[in-house]
């Protein structure tokens, strides 16, 4: 890589006080570079603009200060800090001829990797790290449309995740504008496009990042495309008109339950047959709602506000096979067999909360949402963990992550606190009161091996 | 509990080289410049490989002096790649490699479903050849009229209008599409160039890059829209002297 900014150098940028020292770069495309840079002892990510990209899109450097002004919808973005603009004396060490200009932003820590790491089955990560993710991602877009604004080019590569607990972050938030106010050049990444953009009738706005959003989530669930089935394979060069006729012209999903003309194939697209039984019917149906009526109407796409709902009620139901170890997500009541050794799953202890209900699996968690109506649905600040004993795996807790002491009450009616830190037995439970709400223990009609 | 152990399904993504290797390539270092350029070039297009889960990404090289040869002849994925030195010497048959190129993209040995191939031929010379002939047969093959073909002319001798014969001629419409051969006229530049179609050309093949409003989305201009070139980057060392042909 031919580096434009001479890594090692410290170079004066207007407005900045303090010289900002270009450490490495990191990375580069047909945008611009990527360098870590450090900022009197901090580090930071500088993204610096090719010329070309400059002159393409007239209005980026307006969005950016737009953007720097408004602030981070939330914490998962890698949001644009400041604009830079080299002064006068360090000019003559930046290596292009023609003007140019970067934007700083928090550098991404180490342990945040690509998506496409996962799409490529590279990462090790379980089920629930990746509900997460689409949880996260999710409620970031929530938090981006609610603020009025849109993404555009929501895509594999915008997206890193931290394979251990499923957070997210996400990159390349120099398209973010004002949902509606046309001053962008991009019109998404081919793929995750919606249809009518990608034919050229309309701009990508709100309603396109909900279909992108949708696929984005299917290949993250699915590692597999919604669009291509057999359809696809008729295709023998995978080239721009083809890409336009799968994704444009007459998109079909490979689960729509009624065309079935773009079904997987059983040995090509044998990622999605295995994963797509494997997610609740609800959550299911949002895909279908998105690529099926949502495909030509963009109004009834799944709106970020759905996701966010169907995502914390599966991840609610995860429990886990007592014969292969593997996570389930059951529907509530129904008898079920394990998706990935066939085994019938024990009806689990449940936690019946004021709003919604939570199987008894370890790392599941109870949070702020399943106590108050008004609390919108947020993964961050658990107040309660289901854990395995210590000595007995078998034998499940609750820990009280809340700052103040609980009142665990037994069948008979013998009432114990729960301190801070603490867990309280789910087998020997009754009831438990918490500040935040009353958390009802309800076990199995027939006493499962786990409890 | 892991993930279920499946992963996206590919498209091979096949990338030949077809290398000049005719005696003038030994004058002022060419040669060795071509070897070094390509070779520094492997681990950026490994890493763009690794970034498109949709593309495998297979690397072929034929050489072509008194007569075209096979110089990696089974195609090979770009991270187990490793490019033993091109040697110069002879004349320019360039017409036999491309009826070697076109041998290979039948159908088969071909896939019946891949990405569309990228092929790109360096020369600082003319034909010896028939090129015509050799022209007409990969142009026959379906998988070579879909290639991305990409041309660079090494220095002030080579044969531009062979060269745009190769790539096809520029459609109207496209602004900025580099649909001309590329002219390196130092190792820097070539370096880049060959940087440049290993890894946003290879990229865009396999996995759309995000469009601008200016990017046809009409399929008038080509089946694969060409990524920017890359910038000119002053480079400081410059000055002491890179290869000047």
């Amino acid at each position: 890589m031919s580096w434009i900014l001479p890594e090692g150098a410290s170079l004066d940028f207007e407005g900045l006080e303090a010289p900002l020292q270009i450490i490495r770069g990191l990375g580069g495309g047909t945008q611009g570079q990527v360098y870590e840079v450090d900022l009197e002892g901090e580090r930071l990510a500088l993204k610096w603009y090719l010329p070309a990209c400059i002159a393409r899109d007239g209005g980026l450097e307006r969005r950016l200060v737009a953007s720097i002004r408004a602030t981070a919808p939330n914490e998962d973005f890698l949001w644009p800090i400041a604009l830079l603009r080299v002064s006068p004396a360090s000019r003559p060490l930046i290596r292009l001829r023609q003007e140019s200009f970067g934007y700083l932003m928090p550098l991404r820590p180490p342990a945040y990797v690509g998506a496409s790491e996962h799409a490529a089955g590279r990462l090790a990560i379980g089920l629930r790290q990746v509900l997460r993710a689409c949880f996260g991602l999710a409620d970031a877009f929530h938090a981006l449309h609610l603020a009025g604004l849109c993404y555009k080019d929501v895509s594999l590569g915008n997206l890193f995740l931290e394979p251990g607990g499923g957070s997210i972050l996400i990159c390349d938030n120099d398209n973010v504008a004002v949902d509606g106010a046309d001053h962008g050049a991009v019109l998404g990444t081919p793929g995750f496009m919606a249809p009518e953009v990608l034919l050229g009738q309309a701009r990508p706005g709100a309603d396109s990042d909900l279909f992108s959003l949708a696929v984005l989530l299917f290949r993250l669930l699915t590692r597999h495309d919604p669009l291509k089935g057999q359809m696809e394979l008729a295709i023998r060069c995978l080239d721009e008109p083809a890409r336009r006729r799968l994704c444009g012209e007459d998109p079909v999903f490979i689960f729509d339950p009624v065309d079935d003309r773009n079904r997987p194939d059983p040995i090509e697209h044998v990622a999605a047959l295995i994963t797509w039984p494997i997610y609740p019917r609800p959550l299911q149906a949002l895909f279908e709602q998105t690529f099926c009526r949502g495909m030509k109407q963009p109004s009834r796409r799944a709106l970020t506000g759905q996701w966010k709902q169907e995502l914390a009620r599966t991840l609610d139901r995860r429990a886990l096979c007592p014969a292969c170890g593997q996570e389930n997500f059951q529907a509530s009541g129904a008898p079920a067999l394990c998706w990935s050794c066939a085994s019938p799953l024990p009806e689990p202890i449940t936690l019946v909360l004021p709003h919604g209900a939570v199987l008894a699996a370890p790392d599941n968690e109870l949070h702020p949402h399943h106590f108050d109506a008004l609390a919108g649905e947020d993964l961050r600040r658990p107040l309660a963990r289901v854990v395995a004993h210590p000595q007995d795996p078998r034998r499940l807790g609750l820990r009280n992550l809340q700052a103040a002491a609980w009142s665990a009450e037994t069948p008979d009616g013998r009432v114990q606190p729960v301190q801070p830190g603490e867990s309280c037995s789910l087998a020997a439970l009754a009831r438990i009161h918490t500040p935040a709400g009353p958390i009802a223990v309800q076990r199995p009609t027939r006493p499962s091996p786990a409890a | 509990m892991p993930f279920p152990d499946v992963k996206l399904a590919n498209r091979p993504l096949h990338f030949l080289y077809l290398c000049d290797c005719s005696g003038s390539m030994a004058a002022s270092g060419k040669m060795q410049a071509l070897n070094q350029a390509i070779r520094q070039s492997l681990p950026g297009m490994a890493a763009v490989a690794r970034d498109n889960p949709e593309a495998r990404v297979l690397v072929r090289a034929v050489r072509f002096a008194d007569h075209a040869a096979w110089h990696i002849e089974s195609p090979t994925p770009v991270d187990q790649l490793e490019w033993r030195d091109l040697q110069a010497g002879g004349i320019t048959a360039m017409g036999e490699a491309l009826k070697l190129v076109a041998a290979a993209l039948q159908t088969p040995p071909m896939e019946v479903r891949a990405l569309p191939p990228v092929l790109v031929l360096i020369s600082d010379g003319q034909p010896t050849d028939d090129f015509a002939a050799g022209l007409e047969a990969l142009l026959r093959v379906p998988w070579a009229q879909k290639a991305v073909r990409l041309a660079i002319a090494l220095g002030h001798d080579a044969d531009l209008e062979v060269l745009q014969r190769f790539i096809g001629t520029e459609p109207a419409t496209s602004g900025r599409s580099p649909r001309r051969p590329l002219q390196a006229s130092n190792a820097t530049s070539l370096a880049q160039y060959i940087q440049w179609a290993s890894t946003a050309v290879v990229g865009a093949a396999s996995m759309p890059a995000s469009r601008v409003s200016e990017t046809p989305l009409e399929p008038a201009a080509g089946n694969i829209p060409l990524p920017d070139l890359p910038p000119t980057v002053l480079d400081p060392t410059d000055d002491v002297g890179p290869l000047v042909w």
